[in-house]
């Protein structure tokens, strides 16, 4: 499936600002489900020093110094993205689960597409008992693990509800865990919790989901959102799956991968600072557009 | 007589020598460094004791107790708000000459071997490709940078200065307990130690041919020199403040290497470099010591909570325009899982056997390990295998004494994340004697002992820091409550080396300033100024309040128009809260009431709070009289039962003050920083002297109203010596405004406030004045022309209000608020 991406963000500030330096985590990265056909990042007002390297996850990453002074910062990206994910195995085949945690533990691949990156607690998604008592309902001895996470992805849509107002961004899992909602934010993170919590290698994605348009209305410019689901490692064999609790399915066509990380930390779209000391507001559009090839 | 004297002395010692090795009883199971493996007392402590002993009539321990006491080394537990002062133990740890030639080669050839494994893991990561090192033992550890990937240290070194914690083990030989790789602390204890413990003994040192330290900090900081592109290169020592456990060891060892102490708001990262934030605008830092965790040193590409760093110092690290040791992410060495594979990594990265054995280790992220140590636990101690907590373990604990519900917790734990822990094997490590009430007795301790890359290469420091435990637990010793440190002596048995500090080569320039003065010192110093200034001022009004209600003659007699004026200003300031309530009460409450915030005791704390924060700019005398000062007020709470006792703690609270303002005077270089302290304590003053003056020397002002305001500021010996007549108006207000001789005159701090600023650097040498200047400047003209007459209140008003936006254009020019230095806001929300 082909898309046309667009990511705008404006900051605009009540004081002038003079200094903005930001780390931007904008470019997707192509991988085995995903081709990036060509993607761009453009900033206003123009950077006066802007630094191109890979980031430490294996993405793209951009940062830029502005010092024109300015009221509005405006980040926008631009991509064309094909996605091309294999239909998921049979389950019944999978490995059983407590065999993909030996061999994570086993792995010898040091980089960000291998297991051992994401088999630690972060700040974000600690250990959590409760939660790691909740996950292990789905893990009996020797179940396959495609089976045992297809079950757990369930619960979690069945068992939470989506509330956007009712966490913010930097909520403590445990909090929503306790309270039982959130948004995909906290969906993906109880379940990384789970599967760290059991031994399991389990990743934070953030991208994006095509939203389809209520029938006989039109596409609302702007109006699709950031979305994060959750990318568990299945062995050698399977490798990485992606599952988005939020909507109790397997992450496909309809998901576009902008980063991949240990948490929230590792893939946020943008990090700064600006020198300055008034208020500042932000707005986010998001644009994923279906196109031809 | 004196053969008798001295047969007597040395027989006094004899016995006192026979007592201490009598009563010695060392530990079931566990070797001891005084008696050896074979039970005697070995001879490089014997040269020791028997000194010590000899001159047991003069109590030397007791004598070296108390000098640790005055000495006031101090650490803080963290949570504590309040420093302690460090236990440092009388009886050094002594080690002889071989022995430590053997712990040397040990720890350089680890810190060899950890500086090979992080050129691996940073590097090309074969021990990983090639299965010498599963990828989790790596990535578990959280001080593994992922960032720091493929970027070569711009001075070549991952560790600038390692350390090892050893114990000896019950085969005599030492292991390794830990390794520091992140940012090693203790060093600067261990010189403050020495310091300390060799004014105790004097003599000794030499007798014994004790090593000295001071030849390895030498090295230590031309070896951090070499790392920078400049000849002159500014070293700073990024600290995470006063609130840090080791805040006075890091000020201390700044004070003592000449390095700049900062901390992360001083430094700004632009253009690919570092910036020290300072009172001539930003100074490029080219070296950085760190003591912060490598996760709080770059908020936008780290931890993006942390308040200690800097926003791109690893893009600035990456670009090459600064060195900043250890290099982050080096802590990833120090985890207990690569314990487990140190033999192998050093035989196959310097094809050699370890000199110094680890601990055994096993990592239970490996099945067989895993069942190795699920079946012994009983028999072995279980840790988290990297930093930070793991299940129910903060620490290493042995598992059989642990609770059964712990038990249960952890063993669960273990199943299911097995690679977050290691079993280690239970040592019995050695003891060494300490000083327990008069007699000696064997405690386990562990030797931190600490390497550093100089220019000739890696140097071990011949000492170390030790600690022992209160506990008679001879299988684990943690920091923390309760535990106490000694000196480490490493004797030689021939004279060892007088090492003389003084070069004679060409190669130094003499210089008579120490760089640029950082914002924020200056900032603290200006604060530190204004506090003692108004401290001072207020325990004069207090004064004056005992005064008027214990002496007859005095004017006041606790009530009328004078008295209440006073009263009012107390209240004004904050030192009395309500109207200030009779006359006994105004004066203890506004002397000790913690819950005003103007009291004396209050404005003493603010001012000890600001002082804390620079302490490697404050000579300890300084320190210790704001202690003191502190103390006999905090003290004085409760005991005050009448005027008489609160006159007592007026006049001591002066004598202190004096007593710091000489200091200030006459022991400070006369640099930037004395300057910003005396500018905050004349602004302090004159914008004081105006409001006393205001309220005391009005048209209508009363004779007694004139009498304090003399009193207030001062002047009274003055004001008799320069007229015969009695009080008057004018004359009081000429000589306490206007008089440029009176050194407490209005007018006399702003010609002071004019040479300060007129010899401060400017940001711009465009002859142009800045802010400050065009304050302050028209202000000295207009006092110098004033006439006391026509002085009326709405002048001195206006004198009063200049003088405070002058201190505004102070802190706006030179500190870290001020337009030159904008606060870094984060850009919020979910992007």
């Amino acid at each position: 499936m082909n898309y046309r991406l667009r990511h705008r963000t404006t900051y605009s500030y009540d004081d002038v600002v003079g200094f903005a330096r930001c780390v931007l985590r904008l470019t997707p990265r192509s991988s085995p489900t995903q081709t990036v056909l060509e993607s761009e990042v453009t900033v206003t007002p123009a950077p006066s020093a802007e630094l191109d390297r890979t980031g430490p996850f294996g993405a793209r990453i951009l940062t830029v110094t502005v010092d024109t002074p300015h009221k509005a910062l405006v980040i926008e990206a631009n991509s064309r993205i094909d996605v091309h994910v294999p239909p998921p195995g049979d389950p019944a085949q999978s490995p059983p689960w407590e065999q993909v945690r030996s061999a994570a533990l086993a792995a010898s691949d040091l980089g960000p597409d291998g297991p051992a990156a994401y088999l630690f607690p972060t700040q974000r998604t600690p250990i959590v008992p409760g939660i790691t008592e909740y996950a292990r309902a789905s893990f009996p001895p020797g179940r396959p693990i495609l089976a045992a996470i297809d079950e757990l992805n369930r619960r979690i849509n069945r068992e939470f509800r989506y509330d956007p107002g009712a966490t913010e961004v930097s909520t403590p899992v445990a909090q929503a865990f306790a309270a039982r909602h959130g948004v995909c934010q906290d969906f993906a993170q109880i379940m990384i919790c789970g599967l760290r919590g059991l031994g399991l290698p389990a990743a934070y994605v953030s991208g994006y989901l095509r939203t389809i348009p209520p029938p006989g209305r039109p596409r609302l410019e702007g109006a699709d959102a950031t979305h994060a689901w959750v990318s568990v490692w299945c062995g050698e064999a399977l490798g990485w799956v992606g599952v988005d609790p939020t909507n109790a399915i397997l992450a496909g066509d309809d998901h576009l991968v902008l980063a991949v990380g240990r948490d929230y930390a590792d893939v946020a779209p943008i990090d700064g600072v600006i020198l300055a000391s008034g208020a500042q507001t932000l707005k986010v559009e998001v644009d994923v557009i279906p196109s031809l090839p | 007589m004196a053969d008798d004297n001295s047969t007597a002395a040395r027989r006094r010692g004899a016995d006192q020598l026979k007592r201490w090795l009598d009563g010695y009883r060392t530990l079931p199971g566990a070797p001891d460094e005084l008696m050896g493996l074979g039970g005697q007392p070995a001879e490089h402590w014997m040269g020791f004791l028997r000194e010590i002993a000899g001159a047991a009539s003069d109590d030397r321990f007791g004598m070296a107790a108390r000098h640790i006491r005055d000495s006031g080394a101090s650490y803080r537990i963290y949570g504590e708000e309040a420093e302690r002062s460090w236990p440092l133990d009388p009886v050094p740890l002594i080690l002889s000459q071989g022995e430590w030639d053997e712990i040397s080669a040990g720890v350089i050839q680890r810190a060899e071997l950890m500086e090979a494994v992080l050129r691996d893991l940073y590097g090309e990561g074969r021990l990983v490709g090639e299965g010498v090192l599963p990828a989790a033992v790596v990535t578990g550890s959280p001080d593994f940078l992922r960032a720091m990937r493929g970027v070569a240290p711009p001075a070549g070194r991952y560790l600038q200065v390692y350390a090892a914690d050893l114990g000896r083990g019950p085969d005599g030989r030492w292991w390794v307990l830990e390794d520091k790789a992140q940012a090693p602390s203790g060093a600067g204890y261990a010189l403050e130690n020495r310091l300390v413990v060799s004014r105790a003994y004097p003599n000794l040192y030499t007798s014994l041919n004790v090593h000295r330290l001071a030849p390895f900090f030498d090295a230590l900081r031309r070896g951090l020199a070499a790392t920078a592109e400049r000849d002159e290169p500014r070293i700073c020592l990024l600290s995470p403040g006063p609130f840090s456990q080791t805040y006075f060891e890091q000020a201390h060892l700044a004070r003592y290497l000449g390095f700049l102490l900062v901390e992360g708001d001083d430094l700004v990262a632009r253009d690919g470099k570092v910036w020290v934030r300072t009172i001539a605008g930003l100074k490029r830092a080219d070296v950085i010591l760190r003591r912060v965790d490598s996760d709080f040193l770059d908020p936008l590409e780290l931890n993006a909570a942390s308040r200690l760093g800097v926003p791109g110092m690893l893009e600035a690290i990456r670009s090459g325009g600064v060195t900043v040791l250890n290099m982050p992410g080096a802590g990833v060495v120090e985890s207990r899982a690569l314990m487990g594979f140190s033999a192998s990594l050093c035989r196959r990265l310097l094809g050699e056997e370890l000199k110094l054995p680890n601990i055994a280790t096993w990592w239970c992220g490996q099945p067989r390990e895993q069942a190795l140590v699920e079946a012994e636990l009983e028999h072995m101690a279980v840790a988290p295998a990297f930093p930070g907590h793991a299940g129910p373990l903060a620490g290493p604990r042995l598992f059989a004494d642990l609770a059964p519900g712990q038990k249960a917790e952890l063993r669960a734990r273990l199943a299911d994340r097995p690679g977050d822990f290691v079993g280690q094997e239970v040592a019995q490590l050695s003891t060494m004697p300490v000083l327990r009430n008069g007699r000696l007795e064997p405690t386990p301790f562990v030797l931190r002992v600490f390497c550093a890359a100089t220019p000739e290469g890696l140097r071990v420091m011949p000492g170390g820091f030790c600690r022992t435990s209160d506990g008679a637990d001879v299988r684990a010793v943690f920091m923390g409550e309760g535990a106490r440190t000694n000196d480490v002596w490493i004797v030689d048995d021939k004279p060892v080396e007088r090492m003389t500090l003084i070069q004679t080569g060409e190669d130094v320039k003499v210089r008579r300033i120490l760089g640029h003065l950082p914002s924020r010192a200056a900032d603290n110093l200006f604060w530190l100024g204004r506090y003692l200034e108004r401290t001072e001022a207020t325990a004069r009004m207090v004064r004056a309040l005992c005064s008027s209600v214990m002496d007859s003659e005095s004017a006041l007699h606790g009530r009328g128009q004078t008295f209440e004026a006073l009263r009012a200003i107390l209240v004004d300031w904050g030192a009395l809260k309500g109207d200030g309530g009779l006359a006994a009460d105004a004066v203890r409450n506004s002397l000790q009431d913690a819950s005003a915030w103007g009291s004396v005791i209050n404005l003493v704390r603010s001012a000890k709070r600001t002082a804390s924060g620079m302490r490697e700019r404050l000579s300890a005398d300084f320190w210790g009289l704001l202690v003191d000062l502190e103390a006999d007020l905090a003290g004085g709470a409760g005991s005050i039962h009448n005027e008489a006792e609160a006159l007592e703690q007026v006049e001591n609270a002066l004598r202190h003050l004096a007593g710091l303002s000489g200091l200030a005077q006459e022991n400070m270089n006369r640099v930037a920083g004395w300057r910003f302290l005396d500018m905050g304590r004349r602004i302090e003053r004159g914008a004081n002297t105006c409001q006393f003056v205001r309220t005391l020397a009005h048209d209508e002002a009363s004779i007694d109203d004139l009498d304090l305001l003399l009193d207030l500021n001062d002047s009274q010996i003055t004001y008799r010596a320069r007229y015969i007549i009695g009080l008057a108006l004018n004359p009081v207000r000429d000589l306490v405004m206007l008089d440029p001789f009176n050194t407490r005159s209005v007018a006399f701090q702003v010609e002071a406030l004019k040479e300060h600023i007129a010899v401060l650097p400017t940001l711009q040498e465009d002859g142009i004045a800045e802010a400050p200047s065009r304050i302050l400047l028209p202000l000295a003209a207009e006092l110098e022309t004033e006439d006391a007459s026509a002085l009326f209140a709405d002048n001195v008003q206006r004198y009063e209000e200049t003088l405070f936006s002058l201190a505004n254009a102070i802190a706006d020019r030179f500190f870290l608020q001020g337009a030159n230095a904008v606060p870094t806001v984060k850009l919020v929300g979910l992007a």
